[in-house]
């Protein structure tokens, strides 16, 4: 498995090189705070409105557990702003190697095509950890105001690099299919918008269908994680994507090699 | 060192490589010459493992490449058509990297990626990134990432196509330098160069061997007349070359009785050029020169000319139609 790491950090080092890597990086540090500040503006003026009607009212209709409510709107954007993020990220992890020729290095080499896959997701899944560092000191300046949701926080976390996870292992395979790299990124998008917004498709509250669905959306199974719930039915859903997509990935790098070129 | 049976690799009903058996012995340089197309790519790709074939089996110091893929592979360095650099890397990372998924152990990376450098001759560029390096070099840090790890065998694939002449003889000098060190197989599809470095040529086309020899005794054997160029520069003060003069040399080297054939073409430079065809072994270049400074014609050059690679195609394969 040394050999997984050793590809991975090859591959975390090209990110930070590459000016694809570097926009999206920087798009996604600015819109995450955009809407960091807005979820801030949003915390505030709820509060404020609740305390004026407790004053007034001596009650509140807003009963809400405000913090929590924020959160949950603010992670969800964030992993609406993953599936624009990844596919960027993931389109030329294997298809660019191709392009290089430096398939034929790596799989010349004393390389398992596991070791492979397993290196290229490792080295993605680095940088998006590193694209996510800025929400660290967001949520220490949160933590600075005291009322705040550590555990919502955790969760929301935890569903957003479960949900990173599952679409770079999907992005991975997309990638090993496609010999340019435009193909791969619309291919994923493509991949990624159905699994988000599939849960739409379903026409009634409690059929059959709605419920299907609804198992099978990023979306839904990123909403519980969202509002401070860790539901291990959604760690399962994700884990087997993961699972499935470097599994995919492996057998289709495998069979490159078969390919006439 | 490395042992082929009965190797062939079909597409569809294309056959690529046919039926392939060959040995090569420890620090031999073997070099398989052939056109493009020939299956000279196909067969380096199944010995480095890349691509599996239809049928045979290879065995790379021992160790077969299907049961055990990964051993075999330690041993084997392999240069691509296309060196497979990432341009974004600087030469040493790069070199690093490679030695990492190599297998050499991390303690001896260093040392491995120095003494690659020093072998390629790479010191002076080793801090740059590869996309910053002209093509001659590029090649270069594509022998060193083939050499890194020390391989007992080392695979080439047209190590100097797409160089221009000086990159190409410095290339060919370190490969000349390699040998010894390891047992290297490498294609071309020019003869000299396989003259210059390998112990033993193939000859493939259509993805059949169609001759195996030294380099030497190949060109030998299949060499059944001599040619020789002459060009002269036209009589001065006499106008433009005409016909007529054109016609004077023609019977002046005919008349010499050892060449069977004689062209003779002006060219746009104003010169006169002849082609002179002979038997096998006579050599008519006294002749010629003694009989050019008799007439008092000015020779600008006199050569013979090495069968190419092409004729020896046409030879080989009996195809009359390509020849004119």
């Amino acid at each position: 498995m040394r050999h997984a790491l050793v590809i991975a950090r090859r591959e975390i080092e090209s990110y930070f090189v590459s000016p694809v890597a570097y926009a999206v990086i920087t798009i996604f540090t600015f819109v995450t705070g955009l809407f960091f500040s807005n979820m801030l503006v949003s915390y505030i003026r709820l509060s404020v409105l609740a305390d004026q009607q407790m004053q007034r009212l001596g009650r509140s209709d807003l009963q809400l557990d405000v913090p929590t409510m924020v959160l949950a709107q603010f992670f969800g954007n964030e992993g609406f702003l993953l599936m624009l993020a990844l596919p960027l990220l993931t389109m030329g992890l294997i298809t660019d190697e191709r392009r290089k020729g430096t398939l034929e290095l790596l799989m010349t080499s004393p390389v398992r095509a596991t070791e492979l896959t397993l290196g290229k997701f490792l080295g993605a899944f680095g940088f998006v950890v590193v694209m996510m560092l800025p929400l660290v000191p967001m949520f220490a300046f949160l933590a600075q105001g005291g009322d705040w949701e550590p555990g919502v926080v955790f969760s929301g976390m935890l569903g957003l690099l479960m949900l990173a996870g599952a679409q770079i292992a999907i992005g991975l395979f997309v990638s090993s299919l496609c010999e340019n790299v435009l193909v791969s990124a619309i291919g994923t998008y493509g991949l990624f918008m159905t699994m988000q917004f599939i849960d739409t498709s379903s026409s009634g509250p409690d059929s059959l269908w709605a419920r299907l669905v609804s198992y099978f959306s990023f979306y839904m199974r990123q909403l519980n994680s969202t509002r401070g719930v860790i539901d291990v039915a959604d760690l399962v859903y994700f884990a087997s994507c993961i699972t499935l997509g470097l599994f995919l990935a492996q057998r289709s790098i495998d069979a490159i090699r078969h390919t006439r070129s | 060192m490395i042992s082929v049976t009965h190797l062939s690799k079909k597409y569809g009903t294309f056959v690529a490589v046919d039926d392939l058996s060959f040995e090569v012995k420890e620090g031999e340089v073997l070099g398989f010459l052939g056109p493009n197309g020939a299956g000279k790519t196909t067969t380096m790709r199944m010995l480095t493992g890349y691509l599996p074939p239809s049928i045979g089996r290879i065995r790379i110091g021992g160790f077969d490449l299907y049961d055990h893929p990964i051993k075999a592979k330690r041993l084997i360095g392999y240069l691509p058509e296309n060196p497979p650099l990432y341009p974004e890397m600087t030469v040493r990372r790069y070199l690093r990297y490679v030695a990492a998924l190599k297998d050499v152990p991390s303690s001896k990376v260093g040392s491995a990626v120095d003494r690659a450098i020093e072998k390629a001759r790479l010191g002076e560029v080793a801090g740059k990134r590869i996309a910053k390096l002209s093509k001659g070099f590029r090649q270069r840090v594509g022998l060193a990432q083939a050499i890194v790890h020390e391989p007992r065998v080392l695979i080439l694939d047209e190590p100097t196509s797409s160089l221009d002449p000086k990159q190409r003889a410095e290339v060919r000098e370190l490969i000349a330098g390699l040998r010894g060190d390891h047992t290297v197989v490498l294609s071309t599809h020019i003869l000299p160069e396989a003259s210059e470095v390998a112990d033993r040529v193939f000859i493939l086309n259509r993805g059949k061997v169609m001759a195996v020899d030294t380099p030497r005794n190949l060109s030998a054997s299949l060499q059944v007349r001599e040619v020789v160029n002459v060009e002269l520069a036209a009589p001065a003060g006499a106008g433009p070359t005409g016909a007529r003069q054109l016609d004077a040399v023609r019977m002046a080297f005919e008349g010499l009785g050892g060449p069977g054939h004689v062209e003779v073409s002006s060219t746009d430079a104003g010169t006169i050029r002849a082609r002179l065809e002979s038997g096998l072994g006579v050599d008519v270049r006294a002749e010629v020169a003694d009989l050019v400074v008799g007439r008092g014609w000015k020779l600008l050059g006199l050569a013979s000319e090495p069968l190419s690679l092409e004729q020896i195609f046409l030879r080989l394969t009996g195809d009359q139609e390509g020849k004119e």
